[in-house]
């Protein structure tokens, strides 16, 4: 039975926010968008931070759920309906009312507004659709938004929807379709992938339109997203990786957010509560690993294979390729291609394009690349200057790994490995030594 | 003998040192100089001391310079590293200056990363960026009684400049106004117009302290969402110092209690 009372606008956004959190993304980048003048809101291509909440992430976006009334029943979920929480809806004008006096103290850049399923998937996404239409064509809001599509929406509000949004996601929430009959019996693949194909369909369409008329309107600009639930259910990082890759060639996808399990519900089908809290630096490495299949030329069978299906806890997975791969190494700075610079442990892609940059005009020597700011604790070992290493190095994959684990800050769940056996998806939480800063970009 | 020009610490005073410099530089063949700010003079031996007046005439001189020869791209990198509060960027900039004379094509100084003076600038302006930047996210705009949003903020470089056409592109159609209290600007806006910068005014504490009825229940709404929006099975209050320092804190309503 629902007992309908009045709640304040205080206490929806307390509730509504509450359900919200377990979304990962906050990002506003993507897309770069000027104010016409009518009313309030831009875009920045980088997105900004507005602040950072106690856990360390970036509030970007007002993050809210819709409503939380959800007739499924997702297992790993505060808000499934057998759970005995408060239940609060907004309405439209209120999330209008909150997004625009928010933004105007420029405490957020935008909103993200998810939901849960009230009544039906078609009419939560009309609610969405609704709230999304005010606020851009009555409160002229020029803002980012990222709205989530709901599985089991029809494709033409999916569609309608996508005209006033930034950013599109439809969570994949579990790597594999048995996980997700499993622990999310009202979700299907095939309701998840639909609204994600046609996003990518509308947006290649769109691209064409916008390039042939000039007023055309945009349809999710800054692309989509998903997200997936890491250690919820037993899928190794192989496999997630492999999904995540195949999500990036074949949808088109922007990125794919990863968010360590919290048990915040008690089931049979749920991993049992661990002690270390969650997963988070089994979720740091696969952030990781994504930044190199996005960004470094990597693919997912070099980081990890069949045969090694899990990731390394000491060290993260591109100084992992490079100690099994080291006929490769030493790489003589002067003369090594911008595609080898990328697979050196410890240089990024701003470090290697300062490189590329800088070699054109003078030989470069290690001093040199201290001054420009190159990061040398890891790299020292595996470059070249003019045919000289900065110390003598064996090149040998046991010597080298000694002398990165020296000096390095061991995560803490590993430290405890001599009388803790290690878990099986090495679980281990980390120290704050070890930056989260690429999450939220 | 070493000379040195001293100027004030403004766009003014620094291209019209740097333009005092390289006349002497061609005409006098003076082969050490340097450029020093006022109030952070530690006077060297053996060195004339030079105090220069700036001039719009020397300011286009200069510009025109670095248009001509460095180009666009450098120009504003080499701009925006005079926005810096490192004392001695008058040297680093004269300094590039003279370094693209030696590279074939001057247009790309800005690449030549290892000259130890050409990497201080790209240094000095992207750390003037990145502040800006953040400040774009990190500023707060409290709702006066007549319905001005007013902000003050306490930046290290002067990044007034970059952060105020930031917010004339975000909210057109309202009355803002932004000052920052290190170098005693404020950057006015009035709807639907340009912003302009003004500076030594004084401010009136009594009027910017009454703010309208909404703010309060404002603040109130975005503290409730700022707290419960953690997860705090997550919490990690060592990475949130990393991406949001003290000192930016002072002026933003969620950190105040």
């Amino acid at each position: 039975m629902k007992i309908t009372e009045n709640i304040s606008i205080y206490e929806k956004l307390k509730i509504l926010t509450d359900a919200a959190k377990y979304d990962v993304a906050c990002t506003s980048s993507g897309t770069t968008r000027g104010n016409d003048g009518t009313g309030i809101g831009n875009c920045a291509q980088s997105g900004i931070c507005h602040s950072f909440s106690e856990d360390g992430r970036c509030i970007s976006l007002l993050k809210i759920l819709f409503t939380n009334e959800c007739i499924f029943d997702c297992k790993y979920c505060i808000n499934r309906r057998t759970n005995d929480v408060r239940r609060a809806s907004f309405t439209p004008h209120e999330v209008c009312e909150l997004t625009m006096e928010f933004y105007r103290r420029n405490y957020i850049e935008g909103l993200f507004l998810s939901s849960g399923v009230i009544r039906n998937p078609d009419y939560t996404m009309e609610l969405l659709y609704a709230t999304l239409l005010k606020l851009r064509k009555e409160h002229r809001f020029q803002g980012y938004i990222h709205v989530k599509a709901i599985p089991g929406a029809s494709l033409e509000l999916v569609q309608k929807v996508g005209f006033l949004a930034d950013r599109m996601s439809v969570n994949m929430e579990l790597p594999t379709a048995d996980g997700l009959k499993k622990l999310a019996p009202h979700k299907t693949r095939k309701n998840i992938l639909a609204p994600m194909r046609l996003v990518q369909n509308e947006r290649s369409v769109n691209k064409y339109e916008i390039q042939k008329y000039r007023n055309a309107s945009r349809f999710v600009p800054a692309g989509q997203s998903t997200q997936m639930i890491v250690g919820a259910t037993g899928e190794t990082d192989y496999q997630l990786l492999r999904v995540s890759e195949s999500l990036y060639q074949k949808f088109d996808l922007k990125r794919v957010f990863y968010s360590a399990f919290v048990r915040v519900n008690d089931d049979k089908d749920l991993p049992a509560v661990r002690e270390e809290g969650p997963p988070l630096l089994r979720e740091h490495r696969l952030y990781q690993a994504d930044w190199l299949l996005r960004y470094y030329h990597f693919e997912a069978d070099e980081i990890l294979s069949e045969e090694n299906p899990n990731f390394n806890v000491l060290f993260d997975p591109k100084c992992n390729w490079a100690l099994k791969h080291m006929e490769v190494f030493p790489v003589e700075v002067n003369q090594a291609s911008y595609e080898l610079l990328l697979r050196v442990p410890g240089l990024g892609y701003r470090s290697a394009q300062k490189i590329v940059m800088a070699r054109r005009y003078s030989s470069l020597d290690f001093t040199d690349l201290k001054k420009m700011g190159v990061a040398m604790k890891r790299a020292m070992y595996f470059l070249t200057c003019n045919g000289r290493m900065l110390y003598p190095t064996k090149m040998e994959e046991n010597y080298i790994a000694r002398n990165l684990l020296e000096g390095m800050k061991v995560p803490r769940g590993v430290r405890e490995m001599s009388y803790r056996q290690l878990s099986l998806f090495d679980d281990v939480r980390f120290g704050g030594e070890i930056s989260e800063k690429n999450i939220c970009v | 003998m070493k000379k040195i020009f001293v100027c004030n610490d403004s766009i003014e005073g620094l291209f019209s040192a740097i333009y005092e410099a390289w006349k002497s530089h061609l005409r006098d063949g003076i082969k050490e100089y340097g450029i020093r700010l006022e109030g952070y003079l530690d006077t060297e031996m053996f060195c004339e001391y030079v105090r220069v007046e700036g001039s719009e005439k020397k300011v286009q001189a200069v510009e025109r310079l670095i248009m001509e020869h460095l180009g666009w791209y450098a120009y504003k990198i080499i701009y925006q590293a005079a926005m810096s509060t490192d004392p001695m960027k008058g040297d680093a900039i004269l300094a590039t200056m003279f370094a693209a004379k030696e590279i074939p094509n001057s247009r790309r100084i800005m690449e030549h990363l290892s000259h130890p003076q050409v990497g201080k600038v790209v240094k000095l302006a992207k750390n003037v960026g990145e502040e800006a930047h953040q400040w774009t996210g990190f500023l707060r705009f409290q709702e006066l009684e007549n319905g001005v949003l007013f902000s003050e903020f306490k930046p290290k470089n002067r990044v007034i400049t970059y952060v105020a056409p930031h917010f004339a592109d975000r909210l057109p159609i309202e009355n803002w106004i932004i000052y920052d209290e290190t170098h005693n600007e404020y950057a006015v806006h009035e709807a639907g117009k340009q912003w302009v910068l003004a500076s030594n005014l004084e401010i009136d504490r009594e009027k910017v302290s009454c703010v309208s009825e909404k703010e309060q229940m404002m603040q109130e709404l975005w503290k409730e969402f700022r707290n419960t929006i953690a997860i705090k099975e997550r919490k990690n209050p060592k990475c949130q110092l990393q991406h949001m320092p003290l000192w930016y804190r002072n002026h933003m309503v969620e950190c105040t209690d």
